[in-house]
């Protein structure tokens, strides 16, 4: 019976540790949830001055859809917003602008080549990676070309839409590189396709010896070879990236912030609860809600920006009733568009094209408004008898501008009702919404596009030319005339001509296209108040340049 | 004893091929396509067909099921579509801060659950009794997405009384990898302001998580307790004019221990599904959101990977409850 | 998700009737289970409101009135309005529709189920109960929510797969507990005895072993609701479940968790819906057990 005296302790035990724990939770305070504790220097510092909060800069978001940190392969925001800041493209975009400023090209030239266009880059001699290492003609034809061979989800921009192959990049002396391009393609565009992470330079001499057998993609995950702000210190997968300033950087001042810390939170509320704590210095997707309570608030101020995003309402062409344009141009006058902007409460513009706001070629014009007499009358004349049942497909949670998907939804299932169409919402997650899409199987969904790249071309050909297999071959519209004028606007050179031509294209789609644009959505960024040079630029890679950044 | 584990593993090893044939087949129904689900809204149709053929995808299902019990055998998980690591790699990454949780969110459930138990058994029918089955009550119809949101919108936002969502504050640094747990590896290094970060990062999840099993453990021990103080011998025990603290630690308590340990083996299991929730709320970096992702992705060898860890988990929590036993009680032990 | 109520040991069969019923007596015994009257009460509550809700509802819980969106609670909606403006009152009482007949589609499914399964694996015995038995060790190894997750990911998200992916995680407990229930009844002598005067299997596992097991299941089935409605909210909470507009607790939450430091009144109302009813069934559960296991008579 010698187990009874163990039990017994073991019982009252139980009881103390009980209280202490009791104890310790209401004791917390002191400890751990400070926000701003001078002495967390523990963190070895990278270089210069020595790590504290104050040069530190805590930026929570959603990034789980992080999944590389190698600029050859990253294709999604999340990763997009480190690997920029890690790594420089030859030119790029000065924010809010559409001119292409140098990088590591001091200068870059487009010829006429004959058959082919020359594109010719002169490569800034003061450029070097963070190891002090020279940017070199090597390290970019590399890195291309790595880019080219690795093949993943951002390639295409090079392969297909620059149509660049290895062969016609080469290196005319060390500090000299030349792109020869087809004549089916654009400079222009491919230049603008140029500032995207994918065309990062990458230096050859660091990832060379740890290739491994993946061309570097998984050392480039935990390490960075890149000549930007800041450099890669750790990737904790699915909670933190932690960047430090690049204490070698030739392309300006050190950054003020030592180091960022990119914070994955999910959870709106979690996001809002970090700003107003202190914890976060800067929070990303703030719904129209959250912003007004943060309003208020003397530490808070709200960064908001136009995204290139645009959410849109779209109908198979073939299946009934919308293989009628009659019943499409009804869709349109159906929706009453000023409650979706109430829905979104300030996170939205109102666009009803398909070049969204900030690029060549958007016209600005909104001819639709509700109304339901219209909307009734062309939908008998497309012989839509009343009673009919649509499917209409939507995302699970929430889209850009911080309302849920199925909330616009359901406003837009309440407007059709009006006129005696009754929407069956059904919801999909991301992943089985986008292979029925492809598949050509959605009588009706409501989305969101992105473009690829800063042009209206990223635009124009996914949602006009079916022959590309994107958004129009998605919703089986096949229409020669809007083919044929996506694809002149994509190659004309003159800018004026290509404005019109996308104003004829912008105007034929309001009558005939398969979509029924909404709006544009805003991006709110919640900010403590001692955080400085925060810009956000939706057409800039990356939106954010953190080495702009400072606290006071 | 030695057939006693031959039998243990030979039915752990039916269940973990059952579980991969389960998980499987469930891919197979799927309405999507995980290679178009992993390159995202923009993928040209080329792209996605060649990540298929890289994935094997193109493959009959025999065939892609006879891969991967293959590679399965050399103990390769097989890669995951959405995050093209190593599943392995993954569950590296993520398992320890589940296990974490769980351990804590236990220690939760039996730091409250048992002593509460036994007061409100020892009190019966007084306000302690009655406290005790209201929090019984509360914890175990309470659903625990909303618990999450409202301690941490509480204790977080508004009292500040205790630390935001994640493991740790985002300005530490994770201790040294050894075990995967940070507070056991900041204790193991000696690194005391982790170690106390980490714990208390800790307090809410596990409470969250905990409260549901707490409120089972403490019905449990409740009953289990009233029915041994109710036993004739227990009567005997006081009429003989034992004292009543060593009528209850020697007959009471030993005897009600065998059905709260099983009950806690079970309860370890439901930890890990509300392990789910907890780690979508809190933020936590653990195989319950990577499941979450990996099943909305339908990224099947992450979900399978998932499965098969937990497969393993299981049956092992419940040899440890076994052995719990025959440590209390030799006559039990499993033969 | 599945705490496993303790099986009580099995009530002597029935034999002989005495002046009182059974059924008279455990119903007597009930009625003296205060918390379980209560339960009982809260439960028959909200089936009535689940009823009626056509008639009790302000309005009808489809209709927006999006300028009036997020209005607090007063005369006019008395529990809010939610985003589009709907009334929270209304799709609260539409909603207990749908979580009482998913907890009871899915019950009902998981204990027929589970019960046919584990009867013949105890009465048959041999390999065949060997294999059943694997098989539910199988599916009692998955973690339920990431099973049913699974489930309902495979099958495409909707009420209907998600009450289906419940219940494949919740039959194999009655399998188990009714499996257990036979093995100990199996050899009893009464059951013996049918035996050697050759009564057919079927009337034996009829007459003899299935009603032997009802109150172990009916204690289990009354847990079993309380957790249902708890799992079907929390796949719907993850995106795996009812789908907008319906009025599901799961979904209210869910959609409501991005105002929830803004506007309470949008998850609090289905959340207190959801709690008060997880707990009446799980306290008529307690009473039940109190009532039909023996070894707690008191």
């Amino acid at each position: 019976m010698n187990a009874q005296p163990h039990a017994k302790r073991w019982q009252w035990t139980a009881l103390l540790v009980l209280v202490a724990m009791l104890a310790s939770a209401c004791a917390a305070p002191a400890a751990p949830s400070a926000p701003v504790a001078g002495g967390e220097e523990a963190a070895a510092p990278a270089a210069g001055d020595a790590l504290t909060r104050a040069n530190t800069l805590i930026f929570a978001l959603d990034h789980s859809d992080l999944i590389t940190l190698d600029p050859a392969v990253a294709y999604e925001f999340g990763g997009i917003l480190p690997v920029g800041n890690m790594y420089e493209t030859m030119v790029s975009f000065n924010p809010g602008e559409t001119e292409l400023v140098p990088v590591l090209a001091t200068s870059w030239d487009v010829a006429d080549g004959g058959d082919m266009w020359k594109l010719t880059f002169t490569l800034d001699p003061n450029a070097t990676f963070a190891s002090g290492a020279p940017v070199t003609a090597d390290d970019v034809l590399f890195s291309w070309g790595r880019a080219i061979d690795i093949n993943k989800s951002p390639a295409f921009l090079l392969i297909d839409v620059c149509q660049m192959t290895k062969e016609n990049i080469t290196a005319v002396d060390a500090g000299v590189v030349e792109l020869k391009l087809p004549k089916t393609v654009s400079p222009n565009v491919c230049l603008s396709v140029l500032t995207f992470t994918v065309a990062a330079v990458v230096e050859q001499a660091a990832l060379e010896p740890n290739l491994g057998s993946d061309m570097g993609e998984s050392w480039l995950n935990d390490h960075s070879a890149g000549s930007g702000p800041y450099v890669l210190n750790a990737w904790e997968r699915s909670s933190t990236v932690t960047l430090d300033a690049n204490p070698n950087w030739w392309g300006g001042d050190a950054p003020a912030m030592q180091r960022v810390i990119l914070q994955n939170m999910l959870e709106p509320a979690n996001r809002q609860a970090a700003i107003e704590t202190g914890d976060a210095d800067i929070i990303q997707d703030v719904g129209p809600e959250v912003a007004a309570a943060l309003e208020g608030n003397p530490d808070v101020a709200l960064a908001k920006g136009l995204s290139t995003l645009l959410v849109y309402a779209s109908v198979n062409a073939t299946m009934p009733p919308f293989d009628n344009p009659d019943a499409r141009l009804a869709l349109r006058y159906a929706i009453n568009y000023d409650n979706i902007i109430t829905l979104l409460g300030g996170n939205g513009e109102l666009v009803q094209e398909i070049i969204p706001i900030g690029f060549a070629g958007h016209t600005g014009n909104n001819p639709f408004t509700q109304d339901l007499d219209k909307a009734k009358e062309l939908f008998a004349k497309a012989g839509v008898t009343e009673g009919a049942t649509i499917p209409f497909i939507v995302a699970t949670g929430t889209g850009p501008g911080g309302v849920e998907w199925a909330t616009v939804a359901a406003s837009i299932q309440a407007d059709l009702a009006q006129i005696g169409v009754s929407l069956d919402i059904q919801q999909m997650q991301q992943s089985e919404l986008l292979t029925k899409y492809r598949a050509q199987e959605l009588p009706m969904l409501l989305m969101n596009w992105g473009p690829d790249f800063t042009d209206p071309d990223a635009n124009g050909t996914p949602f006009a030319n079916y022959e590309a297999k994107s958004l129009a071959w998605r919703n089986s519209w096949n229409d020669p005339q809007a083919i044929e004028l996506s694809q002149q606007a994509a190659i004309e050179l003159d800018p004026a001509k290509r404005i019109e031509l996308y104003a004829q294209l912008t105007e034929y789609m309001q009558n005939n296209g398969p979509f029924a644009m909404l709006f544009q959505p805003t991006r709110v960024y919640g900010l403590r108040t001692n955080v400085q040079g925060f810009i956000y630029d939706p057409g800039d890679t990356p939106n954010v340049s953190l080495w702009l950044i400072s606290k006071n | 004893m030695a057939r006693f584990i031959i039998r243990r593993l030979g039915g752990l090893i039916f269940v973990l091929l059952g579980v991969s044939l389960l998980t499987f087949f469930l891919a197979q129904l799927a309405p999507a396509d995980p290679a178009g689900a992993a390159l995202g809204s923009n993928a040209r149709e080329e792209q996605i067909a060649a990540y298929r053929q890289q994935l094997g995808l193109d493959q009959p299902v025999v065939v892609q099921y006879a891969r991967y019990m293959s590679r399965l055998m050399q103990g390769d998980l097989g890669n995951s579509i959405r995050t093209r690591r190593a599943v392995a790699d993954d569950l590296r990454d993520f398992l320890p801060a589940t296990v974490e949780l769980t351990l804590s969110a236990l220690l939760v459930t039996i730091l409250l659950g048992i002593p509460l138990g036994i007061l409100a058994a020892l009190n019966r029918n007084t306000w302690i009794d009655a406290g005790a089955r209201i929090l019984a009550l509360l914890g175990g119809a309470m659903p625990i997405f909303y618990i999450g949101l409202v301690l941490l919108g509480v204790f977080y936002r508004q009292l500040q009384w205790l630390p935001g969502p994640g493991r740790l504050d985002s300005t530490l640094p994770p201790p040294l990898h050894l075990t995967g747990l940070y507070t056991v590896d900041a204790l193991l290094t000696g690194n005391w302001m982790v170690l106390a970060n980490a714990a208390a990062h800790l307090i809410l999840p596990a409470i969250t998580l905990g409260l549901f099993s707490t409120a089972v453990l403490l019905r449990m021990t409740r009953s289990s307790m009233l029915e041994m103080l109710g036993q004739d011998y227990v009567r005997t025990a006081k009429a003989k004019g034992l004292s009543e603290r060593l009528v209850i630690g020697r007959h009471v308590f030993k005897n009600a221990l065998p059905p709260i340990l099983t009950i806690v083996g079970i309860l370890f299991g439901s930890l890990l599904s509300g392990a789910v929730l907890t780690e979508t709320i809190f933020n936590w970096p653990g195989i319950g959101r990577y499941a979450t992702t990996s099943v909305t992705t339908l990224d099947y060898p992450a979900v399978m990977g998932v499965a098969l860890v937990a497969a393993i988990i299981y049956p092992l929590a419940n040899t440890l409850v076994d052995i719990g036993y025959s440590v209390i009680d030799p006559r039990v032990r499993a033969g | 998700m599945q705490a496993t109520a303790p099986a009580p040991t099995p009530a002597p069969p029935i034999q002989s009737r005495r002046i009182q019923s059974p059924t008279a007596l455990v119903l007597r015994r009930f009625s003296q289970e205060k918390t379980a009257v209560f339960g009982l009460i809260v439960i028959v509550l909200f089936a009535l409101l689940a009823i009626f809700a056509p008639l009790l509802a302000p309005y009808n819980p489809l209709d927006q009135d999006i300028p009036n969106g997020l209005a607090p609670p007063s005369p006019e909606h008395w529990l809010g309005a939610d985003k589009l403006g709907r009334d929270i009152l209304s799709r609260m009482l539409f909603g207990a529709r749908i979580s009482l007949t998913a907890g009871l589609g899915v019950v009902a499914l998981a204990a027929l189920v589970g019960s046919a399964i584990g009867l013949i694996a105890g009465y048959v015995g041999g390999w065949l109960d060997e294999v059943l038995m694997r098989v539910t060790d199988i599916f009692f190894a998955f973690p339920s929510l990431i099973l049913a997750m699974a489930i309902a990911g495979a099958l495409g998200p909707s009420l209907q797969n998600a009450l289906i992916a419940v219940a494949v995680v919740t039959w194999p407990v009655y399998a188990r507990l009714v499996r257990g229930q036979v093995l100990v009844l199996r050899d009893r002598e009464f059951v013996q005895a049918a035996r050697a005067v050759g009564a057919r299997h079927g009337l034996i596992l009829r007459r003899h072993l299935l009603p032997n097991t009802l109150s172990p299941l009916l204690v289990q089935t009354s847990f079993d609701m309380g957790t249902t409605i708890l799992a079907v909210a929390g796949l719907s909470f993850i995106g795996f479940g009812a789908q907008p507009p319906t009025p599901e607790w799961g979904v209210m939450i869910s959609e409501g968790r991005n105002y929830i430091t803004t506007h309470w009144w949008l998850t609090f109302f289905p959340a207190m819906a959801m709690l008060f009813a997880v707990a009446g069934f799980n306290l008529v559960g307690d009473g039940l057990r109190d009532v039909l296991d023996p070894r707690l008579r008191r």
